[in-house]
């Protein structure tokens, strides 16, 4: 079949590479998280409480860290603020630079009302320069009286039930992004800011669970098992939702066997063979569904429960990870000659590279850990009711 | 004999004087850059009408035809487009391609460096019995509703009101989606300057009444421009006439003002 | 002082504010001049477009220069080709001065390669109404010639029936139409 593949001369060079794929997935666990805490702070799911201001914390972290794929992956990233200066009424991509400024500002803020009494506390009992940073995470006030408490209450509501458009369409957009270019087959469909917004809060479930059982386990604390039934509920509520819009995506395409869909069953098949049909579809997305069933529908022993919650999560914390690199890299393969598929070999060492992309993911982990040595992640370590 | 010895050793010193200085002054142009004076020839215009009046900004309609009956893939256009741009290698502003049909209608087609090393030999790893054969050259379509320039973030692609759409290279932040989004592949992405790049159909040629490179060296006259306000334009003739002028990919919606004609059903 | 039990939210807001105006002074500062001329992009960029180097010439402007090969060429088959595909661009020549393009034709059969880059008809792509076409090493035989000949051996590069001709017309046949 060599012989009839066809690349355009231009269309031989992959050029939104893993940084591309990286991006969607750092906001897409900020969305997840968000997800959890607007359940716990708008809607009074009063059994996610555990992991309620983790999740917060969580989705801020991972925030803080969003745009440095982007800049890694810019040809100009010293010329990044023209987005934010002149950007384009048309495009999709010149809403990134206001919506991640009004979502960092949104979740920040959120953070901030959320633990002010702890940070009062807190700058209480600090000197030197813990002092200094807590004055100002407090705005300088020790006011902790019930009206003050109350209009928290009342802000942080509002904040976060505005947050839940923000997050949607933080990465909304981008799935608006893909959809809106009618040159690639695979991207071009209103499903695509769906499927999107729905993996995403799959993710982001997912890394909070896996997040919060792993991080009890490490510090030898019980893990609040009611909570994680929660998400596990939630979480398969979504993925049901995420998986099914994925496979309608395929599925309608290859029933509708128009001209430019033959060529995106051809990627399917051919070179996107194993990590769309064997991964992605078989390993990552059936099989998790089969054990969040069993998981929702039964009732486990604690442990067993734990483990195979922990298991589903980074099953579908993969599953993710594949659906971004088949939209994302998988499209890019399709040729726009419709006659044939180019390749892509990720290198290690380039800015867009294996390494990078590893070095990235553990930043957020990185902004985790040092936002814990300010913001005590859990409410059992200052039994405060908030 | 006449003159005095005096007054002839004086003139022979002055002569030779002038042929020293003559030899010297001559080796010396023979051997040093000079600069680039006034002899410099003009460039004879190309398109009527363009010199000696101000730029129009709004009334301009210019339209590209490619006679596909008459490619022969000498790829000369690829090499002066190349040159003139110093475009990188493995990108390609125009390139000309090659489609090849079996007796199965099944097609071929292949474009070995984009064909700027013209099409020297038949294609060795085809061994059905070829029923016919021709050359396709792409450039940009210049569309008149382009997606590239309606998703640049920074608005460093732009359609410009005498209709050319042209890259800003001081704003490009090369986020390369106007890459993804054009259907033809017409954009790439330059690894010098890291910005997006295309065809720009020589605006700055055209802007001076010349015709873009492609087209001025094109043998066969399988490229076409003209003005189409020109109506005495080989280009307005074709578009007015009982010519059967198509585009590339219709049904995406671009208008393209690129315009094929002899296009076949095969090429995409 | 004790802050009052909204002091926090005020500053917050007043924070915000601040960055609001901050950031919409900034926009309008670092705008370009030219940028909303035409339209959402920098109007300056079409005149920088305009004004790039022009590299290429055109054949007149060569042939001004060189009125020698101008009777050649333009009496010739070739006269459509282009002076600078094969000697490279005008504005490398000026810049050069006395180096001209120099193509890889000299040795051994490197000429017949650049011929044939049009003139082959093993492509099958070429239409006879539009360029003559040979297939190499036939067109040889065909003319009794060694099969080692070069291109330029019995046609001007510049005018390719020039000699042809003439040897027809001395030999007495008539040109096939």
């Amino acid at each position: 079949m060599d012989t009839l593949n066809f690349v355009f001369p231009n269309d031989l060079h992959v050029h939104w590479s893993m940084m591309i794929v990286l991006y969607p997935y750092l906001t897409g666990l900020v969305d997840g998280s968000f997800i959890v805490a607007a359940l716990y702070y708008v809607f009074g799911v009063k059994s996610l409480k555990p992991i309620s201001r983790f999740s917060l914390v969580f989705a801020l972290a991972f925030l803080s860290c969003a745009m440095f794929p982007l800049l890694l992956h810019l040809g100009r990233p010293e010329r990044n603020h023209n987005m934010m200066i002149t950007p384009s009424p048309t495009s999709a991509m010149s809403g990134a630079g206001y919506i991640f400024t009004v979502a960092i500002v949104l979740i920040a803020l959120i953070v901030l009302l959320v633990y002010r009494p702890t940070l009062v506390k807190l700058r209480n009992q600090s000197k030197g320069i813990m002092n200094v940073l807590y004055r100002v995470l407090t705005m300088d006030s020790t006011n902790l009286s019930p009206e003050s408490l109350e209009l928290d209450r009342k802000i942080i509501k509002f904040l976060v039930a505005i947050g839940i458009p923000v997050a949607s369409v933080l990465h909304g957009y981008v799935g608006f992004l893909f959809g809106g270019v009618k040159a690639n087959p695979s991207w071009s469909t209103p499903l695509m800011p769906v499927i999107f917004l729905f993996s995403a809060c799959v993710s982001g479930i997912s890394a909070l669970i896996l997040a919060y059982i792993v991080i009890k386990k490490l510090t030898n604390q019980p893990v609040d098992v009611a909570c994680v039934r929660t998400c596990i509920n939630v979480l398969a509520g979504f993925f049901i939702l995420a998986f099914s819009f994925e496979m309608l995506e395929v599925f309608s395409h290859s029933y509708l066997k128009t001209w430019y869909h033959h060529s995106v069953e051809g990627l399917l098949n051919g070179p996107l063979f194993y990590s769309f049909w064997v991964w992605q579809v078989a390993i990552c997305s059936l099989l998790p569904l089969f054990l969040l069933g069993w998981l929702c529908l039964f009732t486990l022993k604690e442990s067993v429960f734990q483990f195979f919650a922990a298991a589903v999560s980074f099953i579908l914390l993969l599953q993710v990870l594949f659906m971004r690199w088949n939209v994302v890299i998988g499209g890019q393969l399709m040729s726009k000659s419709t006659r044939g598929y180019t390749e892509f070999h990720p290198e290690w060492f380039d800015k867009e590279g294996i390494l990078a992309v590893i070095v990235l993911m553990s930043l957020p982990f990185l902004v985790l850990f040092i936002l814990s040595r300010i913001l005590p992640l859990w409410l059992e370590e200052e039994s405060i009711s908030s | 004999m006449g003159k005095p010895d005096a007054e002839l050793d004086k003139e022979r010193r002055a002569f030779i004087k002038k042929v020293l200085n003559g030899t010297i002054a001559g080796s010396l142009l023979l051997v040093l850059p000079m600069p680039i004076t006034a002899a410099t020839p003009e460039f004879p215009e190309q398109i009527s009408g363009i010199r000696g009046k101000k730029w129009d900004m709004f009334n301009q309609r210019f339209a590209f035809i490619v006679d596909i009956t008459r490619c022969i893939g000498c790829g000369s256009c690829c090499v002066a487009d190349r040159r003139e741009y110093h475009v990188p290698d493995g990108y390609y502003r125009t390139w000309v391609e090659r489609y090849l049909k079996d007796f199965n209608d099944e097609v071929y087609v292949d474009s070995p460096n984009g064909g700027l090393d013209g099409y020297q030999s038949p294609r060795t790893d085809i061994d059905v019995e070829i029923r016919d054969t021709f050359f396709v050259p792409k450039l940009c379509n210049m569309c008149k509703e382009p997606p590239c320039v309606q998703v640049c973030p920074v608005g460093a692609t732009f359609k410009t009101p005498d209709g050319f759409i042209l890259v800003d290279r001081e704003r490009c932040v090369g986020c390369a989606y106007c890459i993804q989004a054009c259907p033809y592949s017409a954009r790439y992405l330059d690894p010098v300057t890291r910005t997006a790049e295309k065809c720009t159909w020589c605006y700055h040629r055209v802007r001076k009444g010349l015709l873009p490179v492609c087209v001025n060296v094109c043998p066969t006259g399988a490229r076409k421009f003209g003005d189409l306000n020109d109506k005495s334009s080989e280009v307005y003739k074709l578009l007015h006439e009982h010519e059967v002028l198509t585009v590339l990919k219709k049904d995406m919606g671009t208008y393209p003002a690129l315009y094929y004609k002899g296009l076949r059903r095969e090429v995409v | 002082m004790k802050s009052s039990y909204n002091s926090h939210i005020k500053r917050i807001v007043l924070g915000l504010v601040v960055f609001a105006v901050l950031g919409f002074v900034g926009k309008i500062v670092l705008t370009p001049k030219s940028f909303g001329k035409y339209g959402p992009y920098r109007a300056d960029a079409i005149d920088e477009e305009a004004n790039q180097e022009i590299r290429h010439g055109t054949n007149a402007s060569c042939l001004s220069c060189h009125p020698y090969e101008a009777k050649i060429h333009l009496t010739g088959l070739h006269k459509t080709i282009s002076c600078e595909f094969c000697h490279g661009p005008y504005a490398d020549h000026i810049k050069a001065r006395k180096v001209y393009g120099k193509l890889p034709v000299k040795k051994k059969q490197e000429i017949k390669v650049l011929c044939l880059r049009c003139h082959n008809r093993a492509i099958q792509a070429r239409p006879e109404e539009v360029i003559k076409t040979v297939v190499m090493p036939e067109h040889l035989e065909k003319q009794k010639v060694k099969t080692s000949h070069t291109c330029d051996q019995c046609h001007h590069v510049h005018a390719p029936l020039k000699y042809i001709n003439r040897a027809k017309k001395i030999v007495g046949i008539k040109e096939a139409s």
